[in-house]
């Protein structure tokens, strides 16, 4: 027993000892708050800092909040994709200087009620009917209940809303009662992202009719030909009652304060980090079809658009990262 | 780095993920069908249980949970007690979601016990058997929920059916572990004096094996009942209604009224359930230990 004792505490020093060898090297982390474009843009970041500095890096996984807070206080260190409309407290957050703000990484995003394309214009290659040819607006919907049919509600349709809990469930709720479409459909919430992309996915791929809240950029509006329903112009007054189309929203690259302090060469770098809504569904869907992981997405991303590369950093390490995926 | 094989393993083999995805998404388009009738009979059941408790009136549920609570404990007290804490979800307004998740619950302990009563006998007769059910059972209880899932999705679509199905499989196991172990506990020498007084092996297993076993077996029925409750959160993150709707959006939105109230009525249920089970298990104690 003594022995045996010896041993564990021997394994356990050894291990701390290896354990503190480590954590000499610097590690970097970023949100991960939970959707793909985030672990895309972190392995692109990821990738050439740990190409230019040597810091590894890894992810802090939660929640958008959870990763905000976690951002605040410190723990984590970079979030490529803050999504400030969906963060009650951003702007305060940020006039009381609890964080960075380095630059937008991307705001030409859409979101909204998606449906395939083929609902509306068929696709003969699929040998699909258009089964909703008049479709062009959300209150159109309220023409064809019959063709999102609801499963547990006969004559009712089925609308897939926002994820609980998301800024843009309560503003769809709200857009569902506005164009009366309560009627005759049920404003059914898929209850976590997984499961929204699952229900789209399998309609897609069999061919069925879905009517469902998605945004871009995602791999799945990158992969899936979808179309976004018209709405009333954007009114910034009116569209948390659901009223008019759904803003873009700006995302922006967050830095908590403590890591901005010593990190002058990586703020100049985020600061600069700036994609598309496009770019990233590009990539996403890329990565989909081929089954890569992220930094295998980030770099054929990189080595796709090296103009990128010229704009977020200067000539010399351009260069070196150029280097390095052509190797 | 010359020593690097010892703490990275030295060779793996790329598994071919995406072929699994394919197959996975071809096997939902291509049995479509079937899947769709499986999905419509379970949608229906859970519908035609929900559409019973709404047309029971509240106290009348009320006064049922007091006579059982009472009968089963013996005290009024307790009766009393736990019949007012139903009356307290219906008071937060939280009546029309208790019975929309109490359809789902009953759906999937209906179905697991159907199903997992004649599974857990089966074992109990073969050593071979039970070896050959018992890492699926474990793989079954240990699987991470969404891993299943997802892919439940693309068979059943959001909603209902497949809260029902994940349910199902996560609860059903109770009742099949302990029906095998309540028939193999006991003693060899009663099942051979069935046998010896001429009775056949169905009249032993239905007259004597099950009998005795009851206890057990009821205890199976109450777990597998707390096992589906402790899916009823999760479930609703693939669209079922209900109260763990309700907790999932508090808990999203940090609203913890919310989340507290909602997760209090689901305590409430839980608890409930648990002590009217386990007024079951103890009078079927008293009742074999009195024969």
């Amino acid at each position: 027993m003594k022995k045996f004792i010896s041993v564990l505490l021997l394994s356990v020093l050894i291990l701390t000892l290896t354990g503190c060898e480590a954590s000499t090297k610097k590690e970097i982390s970023f949100a991960d708050a939970g959707w793909d474009s985030i672990k895309f843009h972190n392995a692109v970041a990821g990738t050439i800092i740990n190409e230019l500095y040597g810091h590894t890096w890894t992810e802090i996984s939660g929640s958008t909040t959870v990763v905000h807070e976690g951002l605040i206080k410190g723990e984590i260190d970079i979030h490529m994709e803050v999504w400030t409309d969906n963060i009650a407290t951003y702007d305060d957050d940020l006039k009381n200087d609890r964080l960075k703000e380095l630059g937008v990484n991307f705001d030409d995003n859409y979101q909204g009620i998606y449906v395939p394309r083929y609902v509306i214009e068929g696709d003969a290659e699929r040998g699909i009917e258009a089964s909703a040819p008049d479709l062009k607006t959300v209150w159109d919907l309220k023409k064809y209940p019959e063709i999102f049919p609801d499963d547990d509600n006969k004559d009712m349709g089925r609308i897939y809303g926002g994820i609980p809990g998301w800024e843009i469930d309560r503003i769809l709720e709200n857009k569902f009662y506005f164009n009366n479409l309560d009627e005759n459909f049920i404003y059914f919430r898929p209850g976590s992202d997984a499961a929204l992309s699952a229900a789209i996915t399998s309609a897609y791929e069999k061919g069925q009719p879905i009517a469902a809240y998605y945004w871009e950029p995602t791999w799945l509006l990158g992969k899936y030909d979808m179309v976004l329903l018209e709405d009333n112009p954007f009114n910034p007054d009116t569209y948390q009652n659901g009223e008019t189309e759904l803003p873009a929203v700006r995302v922006t690259v967050g830095m908590s304060n403590d890591f901005a302090k010593d990190n002058q060469e990586l703020i100049d770098f985020l600061s600069k980090y700036r994609t598309s809504s496009a770019l990233t569904s590009e990539a996403l869907a890329y990565m989909q079809d081929t089954g890569s992981d992220y930094v295998e997405a980030a770099k054929w991303f990189m080595s796709e658009h090296p103009e990128l590369l010229d704009q977020w950093l200067n000539t010399k390490d351009a260069k070196k990262i150029k280097d390095s995926l052509n190797k | 780095m010359s020593a690097g094989w010892i703490y990275n393993f030295p060779f793996e083999i790329n598994i071919n993920l995406k072929a699994i995805d394919d197959a996975v998404r071809a096997f939902s388009v291509k049995y479509e069908a079937f899947f769709k009738v499986i999905t419509k009979s379970l949608g229906g059941l859970v519908n035609s249980i929900n559409f019973v408790l709404n047309k029971i009136p509240w106290f009348v549920l009320i006064l049922l949970v007091f006579i059982v609570i009472w009968r089963t404990s013996n005290k009024i007290s307790k009766g009393i007690i736990f019949s007012s804490l139903l009356f307290l979800v219906g008071v937060a307004g939280l009546w029309n979601l208790m019975n929309e998740t109490l359809s789902i619950i009953i759906a999937s302990v209906v179905i697991s016990l159907l199903f997992g009563f004649p599974i857990g006998i089966l074992i109990s007769t073969s050593n071979r058997l039970n070896k050959a059910v018992r890492p699926i059972l474990d793989t079954m209880q240990t699987m991470p929920v969404f891993v299943y899932l997802i892919p439940a999705l693309l068979f059943f679509g959001l909603g209902k059916p497949p809260a029902v199905i994940a349910t199902t499989i996560y609860a059903i196991v109770p009742i099949i572990r302990l029906t095998n172990h309540g028939i193999r506990q006991i003693n060899a020498e009663v099942v051979e004096a069935s046998l010896a007084f001429g009775s056949t092996k169905l009249q032993s297993l239905i007259k004597v094996q099950i009998p005795q076993a009851l206890p057990t077996i009821m205890t199976g029925v109450n777990q597998t009942l707390m096992m589906a409750m402790a899916m009823v959160v999760t479930t609703s993150m693939i669209g079922a209604t209900g109260l763990g709707m309700e907790v999932l959006i508090g808990v999203n939105r940090i609203e913890i009224g919310r989340g507290l109230v909602s997760g209090s009525a689901v305590v409430i249920m839980a608890v409930i359930l648990d002590r009217a089970t386990q007024g079951l298990v103890q009078r079927s104690e008293v009742k074999t230990d009195g024969q």
